[in-house]
Parts: structure tokens; sequence; C-alpha cells
């Protein structure tokens, strides 16, 4: 099956040799930019080959930092991004695969892959930068965005309660949820190093401010509202991370779910592929799947 | 007439009589004897139990159809049987057989004096018992009286029966194969012999027995299929279930997505990571595939999407078929979205397709759409072992899609202009081939580009393959005379019973040809330009309400210019064209032609 096999690099990638030509289009002081610095930081960390990684997002502001990164990248379409994710892993379990979005990409469009993917366990780093707006399309009302607030599609205010990301994917059985902050990039670095070495479906929350259409305190609103888990806490824990989570005044920041499982292309391979193999003897010729057929 | 050569046999009962049992075993039986064979099931909406029959039409020489009226009916229970009243339409001499047991409710049963003559009661359900201890065996008691009845393949009959209880314990085999003989002993001890039925063959080499969606399975095995992803849909489904089982004995992976929106993105990402990728769907489905199709045709990723057509608009008639899904499968997308779309017109032709579908999707870096529908997804047919191994005359050719070179990597442009519009494709995992992917317009690097120069060029790029894959194959059927004054153009699962027609019509001395294109889109105008000269009426059947075929060939063709008048014949879907009615249309053309001369 494989064509062209994998390489391994002879020097040492520093943070910029990730970087693309593309100028980001983002705002300034908008909060990708903190995650994408960090997150060259954390490719070096990790000294991951751009050749075997892929980084691929949907639609959204922060959907376009597949193309601020120098590996093969993929902007996909509106909400899409994890059935494509899943399409690439599985094909290519060897490569690394880092999935990016945004809260309306992810939360409202791409809402029903979101489960499936945690629950199969792919084993993919997916990481939503959250700043409870439609930036994009300037400036409409998205899952996140609290109860209340005016934007140009909810003038009268946002009705609907919010979505609780960190609550929503524990109780998706995703293997390792986090969440983290654009104004902490090092704490940001931590966090997607040890998503992507987590063997499993891995989410990150990235509380990310859009200064544009959230307004320019949202750094200063947000520093008075987070948090970090302590050292000692154990993320094993469903309970205590259901609890953590729940606290939606304080937000945890850290690692607040983590359960190792079985990955799906693990399962593939030994519960799927072993057995049909040896079902077949082997690998099926033509002329032995064409038997079936035979009266 | 009377043809000895070709029966089509009715079977019709409750889920539990072991119709569809019946129908199997029957084919097996004709197939190992290299016989012709077509088959047809129809349900009831139940999940299980509820109506059920089977056609099944067994012949000494090709077929090409279901066989438009029954020569003998099976009815192991009669008011089932009633349910199926206007889908089974029955010879006026046809055979009745039904079981002593059931009585035949007094009123509204369709049967004529001719027919009432032809009847034999046969207790089915008594004698399963007493060779069995149950009544489920009736249908094995009915293959054995039929086959003495009919002189229908005893001995292969037997093998068929042994087949199929092959998995049971051999107490079980036996006393099915005593309930064969019971009926076979039935009506040479009791049964005395009212029609002339008597079925004439020659055996020959064993023949094949598959479904269209089997065969589309094996053609994207056949083809190198790496990476499946769907989501389960009638009347589609069986393609999944196929590949998931025999995928992973060939180390591919298959993926049952949450829906498919999902399947269509996930076959994209495993395209993107270098795999060769299908999905199978059917309207719903390909209808929330739609914005994915536009993405690989902007992104030209290679990917197989199979339309397993059935009744629309919307959940419409899931188990019954249409060919109403045309437009959308050739324009279905925003923007101008270049694909490629195909039809096959029966089942070893799904295998044909699919084998093409990848190798243009491979070779030209764009979706391909294969156009099937429910009338060849779930019929069975024999076919040919030759013809699904390669060895006989077809399209067998596969591809894998260029990688980049040496050169081209050390400043590699995924998407750079070339003659073909085809420019070589890097996937995860060849060092230098990094590029970005995207849905948004791009200049030759995958960079996102939104001025119109570069749309205007990129465009451009994608749709130059068309002119490439247009010179590379002919994709059509004609039959008949090609130089015959009335034409018939149909296209998919009509092709059976046009050309059934077409060879009856010529037969009658009416000079009548057919052209079935494979190749639906983009349309290749030689083939029509060949057909057209001579012609003075052109017949265009479909089952689309709407007629979409024939609106499509009239943007690429003013059958005015050809000296043609175009006659369209367009039915909603729901139940194929029979050669009769496609016949009688040629009657009446032709009929009208002649008066005009």
């Amino acid at each position: 099956m494989e064509r062209y096999g994998g390489q391994t690099m002879n020097e040492a990638k520093k943070a910029a040799d990730y970087r693309s030509e593309l100028k980001p289009i983002w705002c300034p002081g908008c909060g990708d930019f903190g995650f994408l610095n960090a997150m060259y930081k954390a490719l070096e960390e990790l000294q991951l080959d751009p050749a075997n990684t892929v980084v691929c997002s949907g639609i959204g502001c922060s959907s376009r930092i597949s193309g601020y990164v120098k590996a093969y990248s993929f902007n996909g379409i509106h909400g899409r991004v994890l059935p494509f994710a899943s399409g690439v892993k599985m094909s290519r379990p060897e490569t690394t695969v880092i999935a990016v979005g945004g809260d309306g990409d992810g939360f409202s469009i791409g809402a029903g892959h979101i489960g499936h993917a945690a629950r199969k366990n792919i084993n993919i780093t997916y990481v939503v930068l959250d700043n409870n707006i439609y930036g994009l399309t300037k400036g409409q009302a998205s899952p996140t965005t609290p109860l209340g607030v005016r934007t140009k599609t909810t003038y009268y205010g946002n009705m609907g309660t919010t979505f609780n990301p960190v609550r929503m994917l524990i109780a998706y059985k995703a293997s390792f949820v986090a969440r983290t902050f654009s104004g902490d990039p090092k704490h940001i670095q931590k966090i997607l190093v040890e998503a992507v070495r987590h063997p499993g479906f891995a989410f990150i929350e990235v509380l990310s401010p859009c200064v544009t259409f959230r307004g320019q305190d949202q750094y200063k609103i947000l520093r008075e509202r987070v948090r970090y888990l302590d050292e000692s806490y154990n993320p094993e824990n469903e309970v205590e991370a259901f609890d953590i989570a729940n606290d939606e005044n304080m937000l945890a920041l850290g690692v607040i779910y983590k359960k190792i499982r079985p990955t799906y292309d693990e399962i593939i391979q030994q519960n799927v592929i072993s057995k049909a193999k040896a079902a077949s003897n082997g690998v099926a010729k033509i002329d032995k799947l064409l038997e079936q057929f035979q009266p | 007439m009377l043809n000895n050569r070709n029966i089509v046999i009715g079977i019709a009962g409750s889920g539990g009589d072991g119709v569809v049992s019946a129908g199997e075993i029957l084919v097996n039986a004709a197939s190992s004897d290299g016989l012709f064979v077509f088959m047809l099931k129809s349900f009831g909406a139940q999940i299980r139990g509820g109506e059920c029959s089977v056609r099944v039409r067994i012949s000494d020489l090709p077929v090409q159809s279901q066989g438009d009226r029954i020569d003998v009916m099976v009815v192991l229970s009669w008011s089932n049987f009633l349910r199926f009243r206007t889908e089974l339409l029955l010879k006026d001499n046809a055979v009745i057989l039904s079981d002593t047991d059931d009585p035949m409710p007094d009123k509204d049963v369709p049967l004529n004096d001719q027919q009432r003559e032809l009847w034999y009661k046969i207790p089915f359900s008594k004698l399963a018992n007493e060779k069995t201890g149950s009544s489920l065996a009736k249908n094995i008691v009915m293959l054995g009286a039929i086959s003495e009845l009919f002189s229908l393949p005893k001995e292969a009959l037997n093998k068929s029966v042994h087949k199929k209880f092959r998995n049971k314990p051999d107490d079980i085999i036996e006393s099915n194969i005593k309930a064969m003989q019971a009926g076979t002993d039935y009506v040479c001890e009791h049964v005395e012999k009212k029609d002339p039925l008597r079925f004439e063959y020659e055996a020959r080499s064993p023949r094949l027995v598959m479904q269209g969606n089997e065969a589309v399975a094996m053609g994207a095995i056949y083809a190198g299929l790496e990476f499946y992803a769907g989501y389960p849909i009638t009347p589609s489904t069986e393609i999944m279930e196929w590949i998931s089982r025999y995928l992973p004995q060939r180390d591919g992976i298959t993926m049952q997505m949450e829906d498919e929106l999902a399947s269509i993105n996930a076959i994209i990402g495993a395209s993107f990571a270098g795999r060769k990728a299908m999905t199978a769907t059917s309207g719903p489905g390909i209808s929330l595939m739609t914005e994915g199709i536009g993405l690989a045709t902007m992104a030209e990723i290679p990917i197989v999407i199979i339309n397993v057509q059935r009744g629309g608009p919307s959940t419409g008639l899931p188990t019954k078929t249409e060919q109403a899904d045309l437009m959308q499968a050739i324009w279905g997308s925003t923007g101008d979205s270049p694909r490629v779309v195909i039809a096959p017109c029966d089942v070893e032709d799904c295998f044909d397709c699919t084998v093409m579908a990848f190798y243009i999707s491979e070779k030209y870096q764009m979706p391909v759409i294969v156009l099937s529908d429910q009338f060849i997804a779930h019929r069975t047919e024999s076919v040919s072992p030759d013809a699904i191994r390669g060895t006989k005359e077809g399209f067998r050719k596969t591809y894998t899609r260029d990688i980049p070179n040496e050169e081209e990597l050390k400043e590699y442009r995924r998407y750079k202009f070339t003659e073909s519009g085809v420019s070589p494709m890097s996937y995860p995992g060849i060092p230098g081939g990094e590029y970005l992917g995207s849905g948004l317009e791009h200049d030759e690097r995958g960079y996102p580009r939104g001025d119109a120069v570069s749309h205007q060029k990129m465009t451009e790029k994608r749709w130059k393959k068309f002119e490439y894959i247009k010179q590379e194959f002919r994709f059509e059927r004609f039959y008949g005379p090609l130089d015959a004054p009335l034409g018939v153009i149909a296209w998919g699962s009509t092709k059976g019973a046009v050309k059934e027609a077409v060879n009856k019509a010529n037969a009658m001395g009416i000079a009548v040809g057919a052209l079935v294109p494979q190749l639906i889109y983009p349309f290749l105008l030689d083939p029509f330009n060949e057909f057209m000269k001579n012609k003075k009426r052109v017949i265009i059947p479909e089952m689309s309400f709407s007629g979409q075929f024939k609106r499509y060939l009239r943007g690429f063709i003013r059958f005015g210019d050809y000296g043609v008048k175009d006659v369209a014949y367009a039915k909603a879907g729901g139940s194929p064209f029979t050669v009769e009615e496609i016949l009688n249309k040629i009657i009446e053309v032709w009929k009208d032609m002649e008066a005009r001369r």
C-alpha cells in the first residue's frame, strides 16, 4: 500500500521553519496570533517533520491558519474539518494531524461531527479557537456568544444559553480535553505538545479573544476569569472533570480530562484488518473474492 | 408466441414463505448451467415479514431485461400476491401454481379463464411438513414441482439447495433434498400437464451471479480502492456492506460516518493523503454531498461517488428506481464545477463504469460520479466470469495519480498550469511536496487568490481536463442499424428494454437503431453526429418526468440541425420501462413516419 515512505529529518527545525510565506489576515490584537506563534514553537518542540504533518481547517478567521503553517495543509469547507482529518489520519496513521477551527465551525455547523470523532477516538488533535463570535463574516452571534450580548444578528440581545465546549467534550468521551488561553502562549505550547503526544482524540479549547467584534477589553475580562489547574490535579477522574467544566465563572486552564483508550486506527488494525486477513489467508486476490459469486 | 428457450417465473408470498431463497436457488442453478439469468426482487415497506415477490427470467440466450410478462406464476400466498397485481403482469396463457392449503380468496383475483384452466394446485405446505416436519420448506417442494413441470435443470437445482444449506447440519440438507424430491414426485404421480411449456437449453460453463451493487464494489476493488467512507442509504447500502467486509482483506479502510457530509469530506481527506477513495449514496445523501463535490473539483482531489438513484425528490421512493438525478449529478454545485458523470446500463457495466471512474478521477484529479439506479443495483444477473476477471474486452485500465518528480519537488507548485490542466499531486509522506489545498480560489501553489484574472486562469485549468478526457475514449453503445431513419437515445438502466425492443422492432421490419452513451458528461459530440446521420425521428425514453436527459441533450445539440424531430418519452420512475412500452412507442412513431411519407 505504501508508495512513498516517510522521511526522517536530518537537521533540527526552528519555529520559523514552520512559518509559511502567507501573512495572516487577522486584525491586530487578534487572539489567534497568540495561538499561531505558540503553535510554531510547539511544532519546534515536537520536531515534527512537515512532510508528515497535516494541518487542516474549516472556514472562519481561525481556519485560515492552515495556510500559515509549512506542512501539508488543507483549508476545506465550513464545519467539516473533523471528517477530513479522520480521512487523512485513517489513510496515513503515521501522519500527525492537527485540525483547527473556530467556535462557529466546530460548535454550530460542524457540531454533528465532534461526538463521532471523539467516540471513535481518532488519533488527532482538534483545536477550537473560541472567540465567542463570527469574525470572518464581521460580527454575528456564535454558539458561545454570551446570553444577551448584542451582535449584528442578535440586535436585541443573544438568545439561548451558550455551549460549554469542555463539558460537551467530556460527555462525548473525548480522551483528552484541555483549555488554554491566547493571553498565555507558553501555556498553549505546553498543552498543544501534550495533546499532539496524546494517543487518541485530543481536544483543546483556546480562549482566543476577538478584539474587533467582542471589544478591546476581552483580554482583561478573561484574565480575571481564568485560573490554572494545580500540578496535583488528576485529570483521569471524570466526575471531578465535570465539576471543573461546570464552573463557568472561573475558567480552569490545563488538561481537564484525560483517559487513554485504544485509538480508532489501532482498533482497525487489530480488530478489523487482522481478522479480515486471517479470514482470507493474507491479502485477498481478485479471483478469490470472485469465488463468492459462483453459483 | 411461445419461446421455450426463455422462461419468466414469478414467485409471490409473505416474507416467511422463502420467496427470495427460492428465487436465489433458481438463479444459482441456472447460472451454474451457464444460462442467462435476470432476477428482480420486490418488497413491501416492512422491515421483516410482509409481502415479497421475485421475478426470475431464465434464458438460453442473452437477456437484456426482466421480461415483460410472466409465464409461470407461483403463488405461495394469495393475499400477498394480490399486493403485487400491478407489478406482476401475467401472460394471457400464464401457468399458475398455488398451495392447496392456501385457498384463493373469492373476489378480486385477477385471473382469466385460460389462466384458471392452466392452474395447478399442489400441497406445498403439506408435503414440506411430511418431509421436514415444518412447512418452512414449502418453497423447496415448489422448486421440485416446477423443475418437473417445466423441465428446469434438476441436478443444478439439487446442487444449489446443497449450497444454500451448506452451513446447516447434514440432516437439514437431506430433508430439504427430500422435500424437493417430494415436489417432483407429486407432479409425476398426481398432476396432469395441461400447458405446453417445457424449457429447452444447452448447459454451458457456469456464470457468476451478481447484483449491480456487488459489481460496483468488485469494480472498486479491482481499480485499487484503498479507502471507503459512507453512510447507509437505500438502495446503495449493499455497496458499503460488501466493501466493509472485503476491503480490509486487501488492507483497505472502511469507515461508517455520521452522515453524508462527513462521508464525502472523509474521502476527500483520504484522497488528499494519497489514497484511492470512494463513497456511495442515493438521492438524499447526494444532496448533502453536493458542497463536498464542489470542494473536490476546486482542490482537484480525485474521488469517486456512486449515486444509486431512487425515486425523488426528498425521501421519495427509497426502494424504487428513477433516472431523475441527472441534472443534479452534472450541475449540482455552486460555481462552474466540472466533474465527470458515467452511467452503467447493466450489472456487468457497473463493474466497468466503476473501474473507469477510478481511472478518470485519478488521472484527471477530479470527482467522478457513477449514476447507477435501483433497477440495476438490486437486480441479479448472471455475468461472464471472464468479463469480471478482466480477460474479456471492456474497460480494465487502472491508473494511479501522477506524483511530482524530484525536479518538480525543488519548487513544488501543486496547481501548476500545464497543457492538460493536470498537475502532479503530492501527498503527506513526500518531503518537499507540502502545499496548501483549499476550497478557496488559489494560485499555482495553492495560496488564496481573490482576483478575477487568477480565477479565470484556474477555472480554465480545471475545465481543460474535459478536452483530454473526451479525446481518450469512446464511451457509447450502438444497437440496431446505425443508419436507420428512426432512433432511440437512452441512458443507464433503460438500455435493457431499449435494446430488446430495438431487436424486436427490426425483426418486425421496422428500421430502428439505438444509442446508449456510457460517458454522460462531458458531452461527446462524435457519437451523436454518427448516430444522427439519416435520422428523421429520435425517441428519448427516460424515467424522469421533466425529461432531464432530453433537456440535457438539447443543451449540446439541436435536433433540428440534423433534420431530426425529437420525441420525448418521459415518465416518473417507480417501475422501469418494459420492452412492450418501448416497442409500442417505436411502432407508434414508425406508423406516424409512414403516414407522413
